[in-house]
């Protein structure tokens, strides 16, 4: 039981993947004694004292109805306590077979056409589903997170908000009835207040009123977060100011929810199920047609088109301009699996088929780079993206054909039902060789034809390759305009990656940053000033400033690709930190297209990356972190912000992943690539709501200009060029006072 | 001929694990539990598309049935309360039945569908309800070449 684990007994119950035993800290006791015996006590000491006098006085109904109160509290007391919150079993490690870092950092949903982003828990090995959050007193995951709670001592999620809930109901009930009668016995004991009873009676009177605001006031907030279908830690990150909640059902459905939907299942501690079937050969195999052999190789079995590949387009385009492609280096030989593709793994299967060096995946030299190229492009339903150690020298050779492979390119295909739509687009992985070109020396000249491409808004591949090997672990990736891929960078001392999400692309960062840095931020109240890892939704709308005309026409991607700068959107108006986390499909994609800018190039320590100029320095953590991802975002690739002072100077440690801002919605959704579909990528969107004035998505700088001026405070709003430092290079202020430096 | 025999009966027992295959969540109608039907391309030679997608859909239901908020819901919720949650000791929730009824039709689909062709279906409840895992199975006496063979060329195919 996650309440009350102590000493080694943590992780004994359950499975293989059961937590581990944690240290025993009679620290956390303190709190939930010292509830537990204030409430217990002051109420025994209520029963003893006052309600002799009451129920002769009044009624012997008091007394027993305050008994049922209490006892009512007790007990949502105690199952709050001592009930699992809804904690994630560690992933098994078949789950995740390929090296942690080489995998992106983020993984995009689409949650009723609003993009979530799903974080990679370096502790439990998987990505967080959305909701789910890792507590860090607990050392778990846990299903639809609300907070961690130190007076119960147990994380709030899923299975037990609805006891926290109604203890936090019946405490202030039970509180007024104490107070209330209390009250009744001392004015009717004015002139013997000095006796016991009446003293005892005032004592706990007072610790009742003591105690009564603040939990009126926490009941009140649980009513509201109730009502309005969030978490705590969804509230208290902001990630819903100003957007769309797409958890939310309606008032009177969310209450109903809450309180009467069937207590949901524990994950860790069930108990084995019946004997598995015995498999024995010979196997069954079903016929296979030439023609579905050839359908095979186009089709991936993609059902749903809905969310067509936010970057498909771009890769389309640049699958279509790729001219000479390498053939594939031969496959790496699967570890776990001989003679298996590594890209059968779980998060192979939920990304696409990444590219082979996309820099923003790579954030250490890959040690599989040819095989992973390999299976990015062979397997065309994979996601285009290249998760885990893509080898950063892969040329861009590597990329063109990459374009060839029918791989998807980013991974909503898997991650959603509706999968990314090119998914079965045949060819048209163009912007997994977008993004695989992210490494290399030749980016620019790669970028070059990824950006041209890239008109879909691939999700972001930075335009320059360069090795990620250059990059300082807190480099940040955004994908270029047209590449919608979401760029994270790793970050992995703040364990904030900044990365901008790209629709359905898996960042760039890398779970191997992740990983090495265990960031579970557990959003308890404690920890409030600082939250951690929540904001995993971008917020895009509302953090993205009216769209700004492209601050520097010099957002040319150092590939050269022109990206229109995603209209800013509608303005989501002025957000601070992390306002509505969720992108509509349209800020996505204009994302993607700043992704795409603020791609790979980031290890170039050269001017020829470009750079927003952030006007305003980041006024706390999560805006900072947000600021950083719309600096990503609008500006191209740019020189890591780490290898001068900390790219995000101000950017707490515990706020975690730099989730992208959430990009302001343009106001009407910009005309998509063909490829883009129905689903509002970030890719598709950025590279068509990227250029609202009509030139092509080009991977790189698509909504660099307009919105590097996300943040709330766009002093300077400048996407324009601040200063010219070296030979036609422009300087433009992002968001969070990041300076972003054009090539004109 | 006797060795011959002797090879068969070994090749009869021997099925070696290769590979795993993830099915995850869909998450497009929000966070209740569903999992994508999309065919993962792993599966292509190994299942119809028909069987898996039945599958899936069939699991997709149980769940909704589980989640679904109704009489029935109200009626535990309303039970679980008024006994202080002492309830839960003697009886099972309404999710908990359908997790046993989905469990019974794992191992159903498992014996009937899965094993004959090589697969495995893990519930996945074992997962956290995250993904559900199907391993594949080759033929241990085949060869690994074959297996190995057939995986590369499948993935050049794709």
């Amino acid at each position: 039981m996650p309440g009350f684990s102590s000493g080694g007994v943590g992780g004994g119950v359950g499975g293989p993947a059961s937590t581990p035993p944690r240290p025993f800290r009679p620290s956390r006791y303190v709190p939930v004694s010292a509830a537990a015996l204030f409430l217990v006590g002051s109420t025994t000491l209520f029963f003893c004292f006052t309600c002799p006098w009451l129920s002769d006085y009044l009624s012997a109904v008091i007394p027993f109805y305050i008994a049922v109160v209490f006892l009512f509290t007790l007990a949502n007391f105690c199952m709050a306590t001592f009930m699992d919150p809804g904690v994630f079993p560690r992933a098994e490690e078949d789950e995740d077979k390929e090296d942690d870092f080489r995998a992106p950092l983020y993984k995009t949903v689409e949650i009723r056409g609003i993009q979530v982003r799903m974080k990679w828990c370096s502790t439990c090995r998987f990505y967080r589903p959305p909701r789910c959050s890792h507590c860090s007193v607990c050392d778990n995951c846990v299903e639809d997170f609300d907070h961690h709670c130190p007076w119960v001592n147990n994380c709030i999620g899923r299975r037990n908000y609805r006891y926290f809930f109604l203890f936090l109901l019946s405490l202030t009930t039970h509180i007024v009835n104490v107070f209330g009668f209390g009250l009744v016995f001392v004015l009717h004991h004015r002139e013997q207040l000095d006796t016991a009873h009446a003293a005892v009676t005032m004592a706990v009177m007072c610790v009742a009123g003591l105690f009564f605001v603040p939990v009126a006031g926490l009941t009140g907030f649980h009513m509201v977060l109730v009502a309005r279908g969030r978490t705590t830690n969804e509230q208290v990150t902001g990630k819903f100011r100003g957007g769309v909640n797409p958890f939310t059902n309606g008032c009177v459905k969310n209450i109903s929810h809450m309180l009467c939907s069937s207590q949901a299942p524990r994950y860790v501690g069930r108990l084995r199920g019946p004997q598995k079937a015995e498999v024995q050969p010979p196997f069954l195999r079903p016929a296979l047609t030439e023609a579905q052999l050839e359908a095979k190789v186009l089709d991936n079995g993609l059902q749903n088109d809905r969310h067509s590949n936010r970057s498909k387009s771009s890769l389309e385009q640049l699958e279509s301009q790729s001219a000479d492609v390498e053939p594939p280096p031969p496959p790496k030989p699967e570890l776990r699996y001989p003679g298996l593709p590594r890209a059968d793994t779980e998060e192979s299967s939920l990304l696409t088929v990444a590219p082979p060096t996309p820099s923003m995946y790579k954030y250490r030299p890959a040690f599989n780079s040819p095989s992973k190229n390999h299976t990015a492009h062979a397997h065309p339903n994979k996601m285009m993206m290249m998760m885990r150690g893509e080898s950063l020298d892969t040329p861009s050779p590597s990329i063109l054909q990459s374009s060839r492979q029918p791989g998807y390119r980013s991974e909503p295909s898997s991650l959603d039902g509706a999968a990314a739509p090119g998914r079965g687009a045949g060819p048209r992985r163009g912007g997994g060789g977008g993004g695989e070109r992210g490494e290399g020396p030749g980016g620019p000249v790669v970028g070059v034809h990824v950006g041209g491409v890239a008109a879909g808004g691939v999700s972001g591949y930075s335009l320059a390759g360069r090795s990620y090997t250059s990059y300082p672990s807190s480099l940040v990736l955004s994908a270029g305009g047209s590449y919608a891929s979401s760029v994270r960078t790793a970050h992995t001392p703040h364990s904030a990656l900044p990365t901008l999400q790209s629709e359905g692309t898996t960042d760039t960062s890398y779970k191997s940053l992740a990983n090495q840095t265990p960031r579970n931020g557990s959003l308890s109240y404690d920890s409030l000033p600082t939250p951690s890892e929540s904001p995993e939704f971008e917020s895009a709308a509302h953090e993205l400033s009216p769209p700004k005309p492209p601050p520097h026409c010099g957002f040319h991607a150092a590939a050269g690709a022109a990206v229109s700068p995603p209209p800013m959107g509608g303005a989501g108006g002025p957000l601070q930190g992390y306002t509505s986390p969720f992108l509509s499909a349209q800020i996505a994609q204009q994302r993607e297209g700043q992704l795409f800018q603020g791609s790979a190039s980031f290890s170039s320590p050269h001017r020829a990356y470009l750079r927003a100029v952030s006007p305003t320095p980041p006024s706390s953590g999560p805006p900072e972190t947000h600021q950083l991802l719309q600096h990503s975002k609008d500006s191209a690739p740019w020189s890591p912000r780490a290898s001068p002072p900390s790219f995000f100077p101000s950017s707490p440690p515990s706020s975690s992943s730099p989730r992208a801002r959430s990009l302001e919605p343009p106001v009407s959704p910009p005309p998509r690539g063909p490829s883009l579909g129905k689903s509002q990528s970030y890719g598709a969107e950025a590279a068509g709501a990227g250029q609202p004035k009509g030139r092509p998505a080009g991977p790189g700088v698509p909504g660099g200009g307009p919105r590097a001026p996300q943040s709330t405070s766009r002093p300077g709003s400048s996407n324009h060029a601040i200063s010219k430092p070296g030979g036609g290079v422009k300087k433009v202020t992002g968001v969070g006072g990041t300076t972003y430096e054009i090539s004109v | 001929m006797a060795t011959e025999f002797h090879n068969l009966q070994e090749l009869r027992h021997s099925a070696s694990l290769v590979n795993k295959v993830f099915v995850q969540r869909d998450y497009s109608e929000g966070t209740t539990c569903k999992f994508q039907t999309k065919f993962p391309s792993e599966l292509e030679s190994r299942v119809e598309r028909t069987l898996f997608e039945e599958t899936v859909k069939t699991l997709n239901n149980f769940y909704a049935e589980a989640e679904k908020i109704g009489a029935h819901s109200y009626l535990e919720a309303c039970v679980a309360c008024s006994t202080a949650y002492l309830v839960f000791l003697c009886m099972e929730t309404r999710y908990e039945k359908v997790l046993k009824k989905i469990a019974k039709y794992i191992q159903e689909q498992n014996e009937k569908v899965y094993a004959p062709r090589g697969l495995l279906i893990t519930d996945p409840i074992d997962r956290g309800m995250r993904v559900i895992e199907i391993s594949i199975y080759e033929d241990r006496g085949s060869s690994g070449s074959s297996s190995a063979s057939s995986s590369t060329s499948g993935s050049t195919a794709r």
